[in-house]
């Protein structure tokens, strides 16, 4: 049982200053949001407006964040250049739709132009993921230091900035789907199909990839990797193919994410790996990386946070432009979480023995 | 290690890092220099018999706004083909360095031009924050420098701080775009609107004049937004603006967030009958390819290309513009390039003395002084005269509808087609 005394008897200033700070933000979180429900501004269409975008940009999060915790729960390395990847994936999909538009396939066959554009997406960035690892990774796998986290930092640049020289500086227009324009009433919410779409694909994707690391071979060995690689090599597992299907399927998830950003952004432009990346790898953090449901709940956490948050808490204390914030709210929330449970939301079920 | 030096050693080096900074400060724009019979406050530029003339640019030339400064440049790359490329008898040789649109951009390029003792002066910014982060760098060490197209009004506003007082600008202020959007909406015979920016020097203050003027003028702003510049789901604060029910949008933005908007505005059911009006930050064939068939309909406001209004060399300018870059202009600051760079040049011509061996003397002070006392250019924009804070070009505004989502149909007049007045 917490014993309060003790806990005022061992407690140092670092101790008294995260307590401070814990008051404080709930203390502004709290009022804020009291202070909001008293002067109401929004009805429940736009609650649920918040949310439903929330949870859109939040399911390209998680995608993104599976690809970051997949490779840290096999590699317990950072692949900095994950969220470049994600963006080979959404320049696939884009140049896969501008052809069926040329060919009049996006209006005549739109079914076969959005498989056409998950074809796309998903085989590009899994190439991309797979030759990085070959590449840049593989070189320094047995290395200790920074060698490994220098190498995806300096991939990352490369792909940007080849992705500069190819496509060109300015963001390119990503066509619209005619099968998915328009609204749909979802329970009295009326939403575009777009952002329908894009959730159920996140969910489905998520789901398949449960599947494929909890009932396939490849799965189980992934995770017997992941638990003691000595040990998985003992039983006769093939670990650098597992590290290859590992970044493998990371490329496919972050592709079909670009795809989905694609269609609801609307826009795709080299950089745009970068800063999706760091929340992707954010929202890996906020869920305990090395964690897969973990991934997926941080990354619709932080999409519902960002969307729900400056409205719910900034307006409340009467803060002007508050969605120019909303990166300081999730990334605030961000460091909250990890002051309260430093292994993030559902915490590292890894094995520490590599740790 | 970490070594903690002594309370009074600390103190004795911080007085001197203060005093170091004072002195740099004060040394930095005091040296009074006498070069060839040629003295000024702040130094003398010599350019040797056959050598050029340098004359930096700062611009925008990369990114999604690249436009802004490309067009520019590219204005006053063709006012020095007009000179033959020569200049009190040197030839010209023009430096142009990509300063991003970013205030972290402009310090950058400004820092590379400065280091450059040889420019006499600079050509740019292109964008507002590229000025605040530039302009003052580049007259620490007396380069003065043309504005092409940064328009904030606190760039020359009485009490600008002195690193803004080398700058002279050829593009209209933002106080009179304000006036001329106000004006336009007015026209509508709307009462509430709703502005937003992105933070930037440029949206912040056209957004705020606006609002100031459109409720002095009895309007409703009904909420004033912000979206940071790197932001892709301008959804929720337009589910925001929405909220508050206005009947027009003022949204002076650039190229990739208007784009997001003009996208992402039909999802937002209370915002998907509300116009938009932004301005030449996206008169662009970036935007379109940007936004797509988006864009049709999207109104802004632009220097008005009235044949009437402008100079009379503009339709020369354009047809050389055409023949050299092999495009029509890619922009709206052509002429605003070629009138600050024939500023620079015609600055240069009226302080510079040559001897008898061929060498030129320019002094800083004195170019900074005739760029600022520009008078009685007849320029491509129009009559070009500054006032004594550094305004010097005409103002005269129009409104722009894009009709046409494909970036090959962009030509100012046609796609975006003028509509008011």
């Amino acid at each position: 049982m917490f014993d309060v005394k003790d806990w005022i008897r061992r407690a140092g200033w670092v101790d008294w200053f995260l307590l401070a700070l814990r008051l404080l933000v709930m203390a502004m979180v709290g009022g804020g949001f009291i202070s909001g429900l008293l002067h109401p501004r929004y009805g429940r269409d736009e609650w649920l407006s918040f949310a439903a975008f929330g949870l859109t940009i939040g399911a390209i999060y998680a995608l993104i964040a599976l690809g970051y915790t997949m490779v840290y729960g096999i590699l317990r390395m950072v692949n900095f250049a994950h969220g470049d990847v994600f963006m080979t994936g959404g320049y696939a999909a884009c140049f896969s739709l501008v052809a069926c538009n040329r060919a009049g396939l996006l209006s005549s066959q739109p079914l076969l132009s959005l498989f056409l554009a998950v074809l796309g997406a998903v085989t590009v960035s899994a190439l991309v993921a797979v030759l990085a690892e070959r590449i840049a990774y593989r070189p320094f796998r047995k290395g200790r230091g920074l060698a490994p986290l220098i190498s995806t930092l300096g991939l990352s640049f490369v792909l940007e900035y080849s992705a500069r020289g190819m496509f060109g500086a300015q963001n390119r227009s990503f066509p619209s789907l005619p099968l998915i324009d328009g609204t749909v009433d979802l329970l009295g919410l009326v939403m575009p199909k777009t952002q329908l779409v894009v959730m159920l694909a996140a969910v489905i994707t998520m789901i398949v990839l449960t599947l494929v690391v909890m009932r396939t071979k490849i799965g189980t060995a992934m995770r017997a990797v992941s638990e003691d690689q000595d040990a998985a090599i003992l039983m006769g597992i093939n670990v650098d193919r597992v590290i290859v299907f590992t970044f493998a399927l990371g490329g496919m998830l972050a592709g079909i994410a670009g795809l989905l950003y694609g269609l609801v952004y609307k826009q795709v432009y080299f950089f745009m790996g970068f800063f999706l990346g760091v929340k992707g790898f954010g929202a890996a953090v906020l869920g305990g990386i090395g964690n897969i449901p973990g991934a997926m709940l941080g990354g619709f956490a932080l999409g519902l946070v960002e969307s729900l948050g400056p409205a719910a808490f900034l307006d409340g204390l009467g803060v002007d432009s508050p969605y120019q914030l909303r990166d300081g709210i999730a990334y605030t929330m961000l460091v909250m979480v990890l002051i309260f449970r430093p292994r993030g939301l559902l915490g590292e079920r890894l094995s520490t023995a590599r740790a | 290690m970490i070594v903690r030096l002594p309370t009074t050693a600390r103190r004795a080096l911080g007085a001197a890092l203060l005093a170091t900074t004072c002195l740099v400060g004060t040394v930095s724009m005091s040296r009074a220099e006498t070069l060839g019979g040629v003295t000024d406050p702040i130094g003398v530029v010599k350019v040797a018999k056959g050598q050029p003339v340098f004359i930096g640019g700062m611009m925008v030339l990369a990114g999604p706004d690249l436009a802004l400064g490309l067009d520019a440049s590219r204005g006053a790359e063709v006012a020095f083909d007009d000179h033959k490329n020569m200049v009190v008898g040197h030839p010209i040789k023009y430096l142009p360095e990509d300063a991003g649109c970013s205030v972290e951009g402009g310090q950058a390029a400004a820092t590379r031009l400065a280091a450059n003792k040889n420019i006499v002066a600079v050509v740019g910014p292109a964008c507002s924050s590229e000025a605040r982060g530039g302009a003052p760098i580049l007259w620490n060490v007396g380069i003065p420098n043309a504005d092409t197209s940064a328009t904030a009004p606190a760039l020359t506003a009485p009490d600008r701080p002195v690193g803004l007082q080398g700058l002279a600008r050829f593009v209209y202020n933002d106080a009179d775009a304000a006036a001329a959007a106000v004006v336009y909406a007015k026209s509508l015979k709307v009462t509430k609107v709703a502005t937003l920016h992105d933070g930037s020097l440029y949206a912040q203050s056209l957004a705020e004049k606006f609002g100031d003027l459109w409720k002095t003028g009895g309007g409703t702003i009904t909420a004033a937004e912000a979206i940071s510049p790197s932001d892709t789901d301008v959804r929720p604060v337009l589910t925001r603006i929405g909220s508050t029910k206005p009947e027009l949008l003022f949204a002076p933005i650039f190229t990739s967030a208007s784009a997001y908007l003009t996208r992402q505005k039909p999802e937002i059911a209370t915002m998907a009958k509300v116009d938009v009006l932004g301005t030449d930050a996206v008169l662009s064939p970036a935007f379109l390819e940007a936004a797509g068939d988006a864009a049709k309909g999207y109104r802004l406001t632009g220097i008005d290309n009235d044949p009437k209004l402008l100079g009379p060399s503009y339709p020369a300018l354009v047809a050389k513009y055409k023949e050299k870059y092999g495009e029509a202009p890619i922009a709206g600051y052509h002429a605003n390039g070629y009138d600050a760079a024939t500023a620079v040049l015609m600055a240069i011509e009226k302080v510079a003395k040559t001897d008898a061996a061929g060498d030129t003397y320019i002094g800083r002070k004195a170019l900074r002084d005739a760029l600022l006392s520009t008078t009685g250019l007849n320029g491509a924009t129009g009559p070009v005269s500054c006032d004594k804070f550094g305004d010097c070009a005409p103002s005269h505004f129009a409104v722009f509808e894009y009709v046409n989502g494909d970036k090959e149909t962009f030509e100012l007049g046609k796609n975006p087609k003028k509509v008011y007045p």
